[in-house]
């Protein structure tokens, strides 16, 4: 049995409890402003060289109750955007000075619709995400990224500096450096971590200001270096598919004997790849790295890319096989299931299909299929 | 499990059914003359598509939202995937269902678009009309991927025209204008042809002469009583998205302008007792295709308008002759159907000017199963027009191709107690007679 690690520990101290935590109370009781933000094209960099704390609208580790949600968001729409609603309605999300979004996917942009017309917070930004990795969707995101710019300054009233933004951009990268880090080290026969607590690390990162972030992810590299922290499981296994916030999730299925050693998941890996252009002028170089700079995602038109990053990811991290969850009524994810399916067979990796609800645990019959999962993944081992 | 594929309909079904509506309305009393030139129009439609590889041309299946002059300056025919699933339903309503269980038996999902499964399963049943390209924009509907996904599997060259999100800026219209310059790069490429720059002008100017008719029609519709039947419902909506640049659609809107000109002279009302003024607030039920003329009848409820087939504002979108590529670019953010990628206030307040235009008494949202846009801003607009014009919507959950989703009888439950409540509503009484 390992030891919990006192720099997770702290991480979780620090943005508990779900989502108007310490961090959060410290935070306003300056003065200073909470901004938050839905989906991987909004840039944190921005808002926090705003001296704003940018913060991940989500949910957590407890299933949301709908009580409420669904009278403004019908139930025909992806769990994920109610559960944000309904944590709205139900005033945790109180402390947030405004909120930005991005055309990332219709469901992402019309929760912000839905918050914009039934509760307008003082600052709310929409910003289009492009479909294209190309030239073009670079100097569309930019354009867009520079009226973001210019209007989070007319709310600031005080020009957001290019300076401020390119200080931004080396923390937010030093950020990034470490919890690459931490990915490499799951590489290990033995992975320090487990996926259960990888995730509230991703969790933390996007919940608290990144300079202090970035501390607590120096002492638990450190940490982990420095008590020789293994998991012994049998089996290795890969997450991809839908954003998860509730890391019960991925502790029950390694409750199992498995490890879950790598993701594919927006608020994991891609978080954590790559370096934005120090050299460039800061929203440009911004703009590169959200467009082009990170793997291939589910809203790309062509995800030939993404299902390759998959694969490659998974022979990287020598997995024994794939659990790809789908939050129901994702459309991007729905698209590409069946050609996913086919690609991992071609490479003989193989694929546990879920489909969930956003932040509920995983059920009995979700166990089963894991359990039986796990024992097809045996026999093919053997 | 085995999937049946017995009624899964073919290019081949789609010609022989549209000439068989042809006849069969020659010789049923009390339609609109105009019916017959409908299905005229739609079989033109068709057989082009049909005929296509034998003269040498290439066929697109496109998504919404496409620059279709451009298309027919090029020759190529276009195959609109939404079409397919709603004319489908109108020939043969069983091949929608079995074209989704092929669909979830390759594993897509049930809970995305079904215009989009429909087109799945049927290009897995290989009948889809044989299509040498595939193309699609950024739009409303996340669905577009498909398009790209499919062309993966089928190897079929596809193309996406990138949209901003907010289009009327100016850099968003240039960014659009390029867009069409990258899309016509590609067809030059995919046909071995150089664009007609002349013959784009020409096409162009013809699509605009249709918008005119398509305004001066909806004018006529405002009428009381209103003169459109529903066997006509459809006629603007599918001469605008399926053959703009055509002069097969110009002569349609013609005549059909020219019928509903007398009838509103003669004061011919779809029915004789009017008793509701209706507008779908999204869709019309492509799902159940006699819907309309079942609610005449038992309601004396008359669709007036709906949220796809109308002009934003008055829609002067002919900004310079000699710059087709400018023009097109602003006649496809003003195109009908094209509101919904703005915001749920913005198609509400569109909405909202379509209740006093048409006069409407009642809205309808059609909440479709596959549709994550409709499910948000579904609430938006019922709440928006009750506060914009004090207008009642019923919302119906059903699925947009699909019949099977949702029985008659539910609906009809349903719309038994929305038609009450407006009847007895105060709203209503002033309305209907007013001081």
């Amino acid at each position: 049995m390992n030891a919990p690690l006192k720099a997770l520990d702290e991480m979780i101290r620090l943005t508990s409890p779900f989502p108007e935590s310490v961090t959060v109370k410290e935070w306003r009781t300056t003065g200073r402003k909470v901004i938050g933000w839905f989906n991987p094209y909004v840039p944190e960099e921005i808002i926090h060289a705003a001296g704003m704390l940018p913060f991940e609208v989500t949910g957590n580790n407890e299933p949301v109750e709908m009580q409420g949600a669904e009278a403004q968001i019908y139930s025909n729409s992806c769990s994920k955007i109610r559960t944000c609603w309904q944590l709205q309605l139900d005033g945790k999300y109180r402390f947030l000075d405004g909120l930005v979004s991005s055309h990332m996917c219709d469901q992402d942009m019309r929760l912000f619709e839905v918050w914009s017309y039934y509760n307008k917070l003082p600052y709310m930004e929409l910003i289009y995400a492009p479909r294209k990795r190309d030239e073009v969707g670079v100097q569309l995101y930019l354009k867009d990224l520079e009226v973001f710019r210019s209007r989070l300054s007319q709310y600031l009233i005080c020009r957001i500096p290019d300076e401020h933004i390119a200080n931004s951009i080396k923390v937010y990268n030093r950020g990034r450096e470490l919890m690459k880090q931490l990915y490499e080290l799951r590489k290990r026969e033995r992975p320090p971590v487990t996926g259960a607590e990888a995730l509230e690390v991703s969790k933390a990162a996007v919940r608290m200001p990144r300079e202090r972030f970035n501390e607590l992810m120096e002492q638990l590299l450190d940490e982990i270096e420095r008590t020789g922290r293994e998991i012994k499981k049998a089996m290795r296994l890969m997450l991809i598919g839908s954003d998860l916030h509730n890391s019960t999730q991925i502790a029950n299925l390694e409750t199992l004997d498995a490890v879950v050693v790598v993701d594919e998941m927006d608020i994991g890996i891609r978080r954590a790849w790559g370096q934005v252009d120090t050299k460039l002028p800061p929203l440009e170089a911004l703009a590169r790295h959200y467009v082009l700079g990170r793997p291939v995602d589910k809203h790309n038109w062509n995800s030939d890319g993404r299902l390759e990053f998959i694969g490659e990811l998974a022979e990287q991290y020598k997995v024994n096989g794939i659990v790809s969850q789908i939050v129901r009524f994702c459309t991007y994810n729905g698209w590409d299931k069946f050609d996913l399916k086919k690609q991992m067979q071609e490479r003989g990796i193989p694929i546990l299909e879920i489909d969930l609800e956003y932040g509920h645990p995983a059920g009995a019959q979700v166990k089963i299929r894991a359990e039986a999962f796990m024992e097809m993944l045996e026999s093919h081992a053997t | 499990m085995t999937t049946t594929t017995d009624h899964l309909l073919t290019i081949q079904d789609f010609q022989d059914g549209i000439r068989r509506a042809k006849e069969g309305v020659k010789k049923q009393p009390g339609l609109m003359r105009s019916t017959a030139g409908f299905f005229d129009m739609l079989a033109t439609y068709v057989d082009r598509i049909a005929n296509a590889h034998d003269e040498g041309k290439l066929v697109a299946t496109h998504g919404t939202q496409q620059p279709l002059e451009i298309f027919e300056a090029m020759d190529i025919r276009g195959v609109f995937n939404e079409f397919w699933g709603g004319v489908g339903d109108m020939i043969r309503l069983e091949s929608v269902p079995e074209a989704l269980a092929l669909s979830a038996s390759t594993g897509t999902p049930g809970e995305v678009c079904s215009f989009f499964r429909n087109m799945d399963g049927l290009m897995h049943a290989g009948k889809w009309p044989k299509s040498d390209m595939f193309l699609y924009a950024t739009s409303v509907c996340d669905n577009v991927k498909a398009f790209h996904t499919l062309g993966r599997r089928y190897g079929i060259p596809s193309f996406g025209l990138e949209r901003s999100y907010l289009p009327y800026t100016d850099h968003a219209m240039e960014h659009w204008k390029n867009e069409y310059k990258r899309l016509i790069a590609f067809l030059e490429e995919q046909t071995g042809k150089k664009m007609d720059y002349d013959r784009l002008k020409e096409v162009v100017a013809l699509s605009y002469r249709l918008t005119e008719l398509h305004l001066e029609i909806d004018k006529l519709v405002a009428s009381v009583p209103c003169p459109l039947a529903p066997e006509c419902y459809s006629g603007t909506l599918l001469a605008i998205r399926l053959l703009p640049g055509t002069q097969k659609a110009v002569d349609y809107l013609e005549e059909l302008r020219d019928e509903l000109k007398e009838r509103v002279e003669k004061g011919i009302g779809a029915i004789e007792n009017e008793r509701f003024r209706v507008m779908w607030s999204s869709f019309t039920p492509f799902f159940d295709p006699t819907l309309q003329s079942f609610m005449q009848k038992k309601y004396g409820a008359v669709s007036v308008c709906d949220m796809l087939s109308h002009w934003r504002g008055d829609a002067k979108w002919m900004l310079n002759p000699d710059d087709p590529l400018g023009n097109l670019a602003y006649r496809t953010l003003l195109a009908p159907g094209n509101c919904q990628y703005s915001s749920a206030v913005d198609v509400a307040t569109n909405l909202a000017d379509k209740v006093r235009r048409f006069k409407v008494d009642g809205a309808i949202f059609n909440n479709n199963w596959g549709c994550k846009t409709g499910a948000a801003y579904g609430p938006i607009l019922k709440d928006e027009l009750m506060r914009q014009v004090n207008m009642p919507s019923l919302i119906i959950h059903c699925d947009v191709l699909d019949h099977t989703f949702i029985s008659r009888a539910e609906i009809e439950s349903q719309m038994d107690s929305f038609f009450e409540m407006i009847e007895t509503s105060k709203a209503y009484k002033e309305r209907r007679n007013p001081k």
